[in-house]
């Protein structure tokens, strides 16, 4: 019996040992256990920006020109935004705020036709509040690569642009230039369905593609726009939005401001890229 | 002077005997309260293993005490070791204890809420001291419990026990069995995480099944409190787990205790003449008595246990937190726990009403009424070779079924999801999320160049990447091609794409299956939870 | 338990008569197990959740004027989160429809949150079909999935419809061979449709593209 005793003693004093083991390292397990937790929401946030946010505001959150803007961008991080639109909150406020609710309105003085959707499940959202938390998380990471000059972000290409008037004459376009530029910044593919033939939900479709549809459209009974060939239509649908909306779709939904950042070689390029889709 | 003499006791007692005798006096006399029946003499005796006197006053505390009436006053020699009992009922008892003041010290931090649920989780692991070693603790005692309890009645059935007199001590374990079963699965849910929610999903789907429809249903609704697991539900699991099924276990345990002492301690099989009971009439140079023997056994025991427990959860064992619980994503891979994966198995056999509903009620039926349809008198091995061989076999069975219920038998996920799981699985952090972050070098990588990767842990992964691809080529894909591409993507962040490129051979047809992950510099899956 | 007493001897038991006293014990013990059922019942009833009417979760009566006439575009009941749509003979012939899911006519409650990743999908009448805004998944009105990350088709919920007197005529059940919910053409004498939000039937598998198993 007395060996019980000692064991059981030293089972004692060894529990104390461990105990106390544990607690000398409590607070560095607490911090670390915080820093890898905020890390995995980034993580987890980086996983709903590409399932969620991507399409519209670029995949390194560049934004797209017409469509949202950049998030990974100065002006967020240093106010400047916040100051422009009078918020005052935090710029963590801001973004869970406009990711939660979403923009009814549009921001004042921008192209963005495009109203934000709700996202949190509180305003009819599909995500949930650590969701939200993990995506803030993931556009605050930004910050610092922001301040310092953020992703490339395409401005207006320098010099001449394209403009608004169809008729001009185009250079010869390379269909490859044009494939590669609504795969770009242009944010085409945001929005559009680029296959070959149509309908584009099926793999083997019989139904015009996009080229075959401009050759035919601008003929139609109720085509409102001023084109005279398919070339035409299609520059006239970049640039000029509202000319004529095919039926089914409203006004305004594609960006307006084509005309303005896109040179001719590149709408020739476009142009020549979509006439192929047949 | 005084118009009023203040009359104590203790001053009257120290002047008529002096001081230090009067203080000698009343420490007896309050250790003889506390102790229930000892006075320091007695104790001492105790401590001291002197021959106690007689009458034995050692058996005063179990007579009028409340703790030790629980206790038999002494043991036959023979069950005094660790065979026959091993122990284990007195270890059950331990483990629940442990729960509950484990779980107590939870309960200071959580909130049954899915909206607060997973961010308490958090917070007991980042936040509270000791307060990640309090939920390993409560979950390791989860498990020793469930072993232990299933080990105390696998002893029981082999060394017969369960037979005449202690039938309904046998039909109270059985139950104290259910109630251990189901605080566990019941407190599985209360992280809501991943895990807890799909796991506990998955075990919960055997109540809608309960036949009738109408019956299932309502079943189902009042078990989740809503058609899916949610607030509802949640509260309800916690309140089973923290309120009705401990009641259940105290209220029952009490019973089977009584049942033990009234019938004392069964001893070894042979011993005894065929269908003879002597636990009760020990003769007296027979007896191994509670103090100081058995107590000090058990008290190690316990001492034991404690370290072992508080170590391994210290050191070793974490508790898994997943990421937070999600109704629209169901994890590939995803099991029940452990101890449910036999009805996992049963459910992969056919009919959920038949394998699922109505053969784990008529085992449970079985167990209850096996000590009063069992005819055999006899508790000798030799005499029971039919019934130790369907303990055997059941045993066996269990093991069999828990196998198939898990997700290496018989789950029909496609090849190439399989390939892309084994780097990044669903359900653990997997190879590629403990893989150092610093040596993922950026770039594309094929899985077949695997020993031109920069790296040992690059190498590593694609190697593994690339004998799980045998996977698709054995499912009938041709030129079979795995890649991996490592992309700067923020600050300490990378994005990893893991992609399995195929040809269809019977249909000639291209495919393509990939998963994205982001790992951040500091996300440290490494850390064993 | 009774397992450790003695036996008791036959002879032991001569017919006592039933006094008054023992008479009213058992009294008291039957209005007891009375008792205790009842209670048994009313914890089950407390213990079932409910739904309100017109609340997710609960049940939504829609009168059958409101029903969208066939081959219609489907129309939505934001708070009860589903579309409803009538399968007619031009839905069912569609050469979209994959061929696997063999759709009756009628009317059919579809769960409005994508089955791929909860995103909501939206009708899109262009293309005389559901499209998911995240990844693309697309829906025929009848629910079958043609195209998309998705993979199985959407999920219904239960639909009965009522004549004046209140009494169900047709409901929605399981399809023969996919198990999906099937349509329920309302009869002749429905009054109104009863949709059970808290009763979702889940799609059939459905991965190919273009639709099928």
């Amino acid at each position: 019996m007395k060996w019980q005793i000692a064991l059981g003693t030293l089972s004692v004093v060894a529990t104390v040992i461990v105990l106390a083991i544990v607690a000398a390292g409590e607070p560095r397990r607490m911090a670390g256990f915080t820093t890898s937790y905020q890390a995995r929401q980034v993580e987890t946030g980086a996983l709903i920006f590409e399932n969620s946010c991507r399409p519209c505001h670029g995949a390194q959150g560049e934004g797209i020109e017409g469509v949202a803007p950049a998030l990974n961008a100065a002006d967020l991080f240093n106010g400047n935004r916040l100051r422009a639109i009078g918020f005052a909150g935090t710029v963590q406020d801001y973004v869970r705020a406009t990711i939660s609710s979403g923009r009814p309105v549009p921001s004042s003085g921008t192209n963005y036709p495009q109203r934000m959707p709700t996202w949190s499940q509180r305003f009819g959202g599909p995500l949930r509040d650590d969701q939200i938390d993990s995506l803030v998380a993931y556009v605050m990471n930004w910050e610092e690569r922001a301040l310092q000059g953020g992703a490339e972000v395409t401005q207006a290409p320098p010099g001449e642009v394209v403009g608004t008037d169809i008729t001009v004459p185009l250079p010869a376009g390379n269909a490859d230039q044009g494939k590669a530029l609504t795969e770009g910044n242009l944010g085409c593919v945001g929005c559009h369905i680029l296959g070959a033939t149509g309908p584009a939900w099926l793999p083997s479709g019989d139904t015009p593609g996009m080229g075959d549809r401009a050759a035919t459209r601008f003929g139609q009974a109720d085509y409102t726009g001023h084109a005279a060939t398919p070339e035409q239509y299609l520059l006239e649908s970049i640039v000029l939005t509202n000319a004529y909306v095919v039926e089914g779709f409203g006004p305004d939904l594609m960006p307006a401001n084509y005309g303005q950042r896109l040179t001719p070689q590149d709408a020739a390029d476009l142009v020549a890229y979509l006439l192929s889709l047949r | 002077m005084a118009l009023f003499r203040v009359h104590i006791p203790i001053l009257d007692e120290v002047k008529s005997k002096g001081l230090k005798p009067a203080l000698r006096d009343k420490a007896d006399d309050l250790i003889t309260r506390v102790t229930a029946g000892l006075d320091i003499a007695d104790v001492r005796g105790v401590l001291r293993d002197d021959p106690p006197g007689r009458p034995n006053p050692r058996l005063k505390p179990h007579a009028e005490g409340f703790w030790l009436h629980m206790k038999p006053t002494y043991y036959h020699n023979l069950v005094d070791g660790l065979y026959p009992t091993f122990r284990l009922g007195w270890l059950s008892v331990y483990a629940f204890a442990f729960e509950i003041i484990t779980g107590v010290f939870l309960m200071i931090y959580y909130t049954p809420s899915p909206l607060i649920a997973y961010e308490n989780m958090l917070d007991i692991l980042s936040n509270v001291p000791f307060g990640r070693l309090m939920r390993d603790m409560h979950k390791l005692g989860a498990e020793v419990m469930v072993i232990v309890v299933a080990l105390h009645m696998l002893r029981t059935f082999i060394t017969g026990s369960y037979k005449f007199p202690r039938q309904f001590t046998w039909a109270t374990g059985v139950i104290l069995l259910g109630v251990t079963l189901f605080l566990s699965f019941s407190g599985y849910l209360l992280p809501w995480d991943q895990l807890s929610l799909w796991a506990v999903t998955i075990g919960a789907s055997m109540a809608e099944a309960a036949p009738p429809e109408i019956v299932g249903r309502n079943l189902n609704l009042i078990v989740r409190g809503a058609p899916e697991f949610g607030a509802g539900g949640l509260l309800r699991f916690y309140l089973l787990h923290i309120i009705a099924l401990p009641l259940a276990g105290i209220l029952a345990l009490g019973v089977h205790y009584y049942k033990v002492i009234i019938h004392g301690h069964s001893l070894p099989p042979g011993v005894e003449n065929v269908g003879e009971d002597t636990a009760r009439k020990v003769p007296m140079d027979t007896r191994t008595y509670f103090m100081p023997t058995i107590l000090t056994r058990e008290l190690w025991y316990v001492s034991g246990l404690t370290f072992l427990l508080v170590a391994y959860s210290a050191f070793i064992f974490h508790a898994p937190l997943e990421p937070h619980a999600d109704p629209l994503v169901t994890p590939l891979h995803i099991t029940s726990p452990w101890y449910f994966l036999w009805l996992q198995g049963m459910l992969k056999l056919g009919d959920k009403v038949l394998w699922g509903v109505i053969l784990p009620t008529a085992i449970i039926g079985l167990l209850v009424s096996l000590p009063y349809v069992e005819v055999g008198p006899s508790r000798r091995y030799g005499d029971r070779r039919i019934g130790l061989s369907a303990g055997i076999v059941s045993v066996i069975a269990f093991a069999v079924l828990s196998y198939m219920g898990t997700p290496y038998y018989a789950v029909p996920t496609s090849p190439d999801q399989e390939a892309v799981a084994s780097l990044l699985p669903q359900t653990q952090p997997g190879p590629l999320r403990l893989a150092p972050w610093g040596q993922l070098v950026l770039g594309s990588y094929e899985a077949a160049d695997w020993q031109q990767a920069p790296t040992p842990a690059m190498r590593e992964l694609l190697h593994t990447f690339d004998e799980e691809l045998t996977r698709v080529e054995t499912a009938d894909g041709q030129d079979v091609e795995g890649i991996m591409v490592v992309e700067d993507w923020q600050t300490d962040l990378k994005k990893v794409t893991i992609r399995v490129v195929w040809t269809d051979a019977a249909t000639n047809q291209p495919h393509e299956f990939s998963q994205t992950a982001f790992l951040h510099r500091n996300s440290d899956y490494g850390q064993g939870e | 338990m009774s397992e450790a007493v003695a036996p008791t001897p036959s002879e032991q038991a001569p017919s006592l008569p039933l006094t008054r006293r023992e008479f009213l014990y058992y009294l008291w013990g039957i209005s007891l197990a009375v008792f205790l059922a009842g209670s048994g019942g009313a914890t089950v009833w407390f213990s079932l959740p409910r739904f309100r009417e017109g609340e997710f979760g609960g049940v939504f009566t829609i009168p059958v004027d409101q029903i969208p006439p066939a081959d219609t575009p489907p129309k939505e009941f934001p708070e009860g989160r589903f579309w409803l749509v009538n399968v007619g003979q031009q839905t069912l012939t569609d050469p979209r429809q994959p061929p696997q899911y063999p759709e009756s006519p009628g009317v059919k409650a579809l769960y409005k949150v994508c089955v791929h990743l909860g995103c909501i999908y939206r009708w899109v009448d262009t293309n005389d079909r559901f499209e998911c805004p995240c990844h693309g998944s697309k829906y025929l009105k009848s629910g079958s999935r043609i195209d998309g990350p998705a993979r199985r088709n959407l999920d219904v919920f239960i639909v009965e419809a009522i004549d004046a007197a209140g009494d169900v005529l047709s409901r929605t059940e399981p399809a023969m061979n996919t198990l999906e919910g099937t349509a329920v053409e309302p009869p002749p004498g429905t009054v109104s449709l009863r949709i059970d939000t808290g009763r979702r039937i889940q799609g059939a598998f459905n991965s190919k593209p273009g639709g099928g198993m």
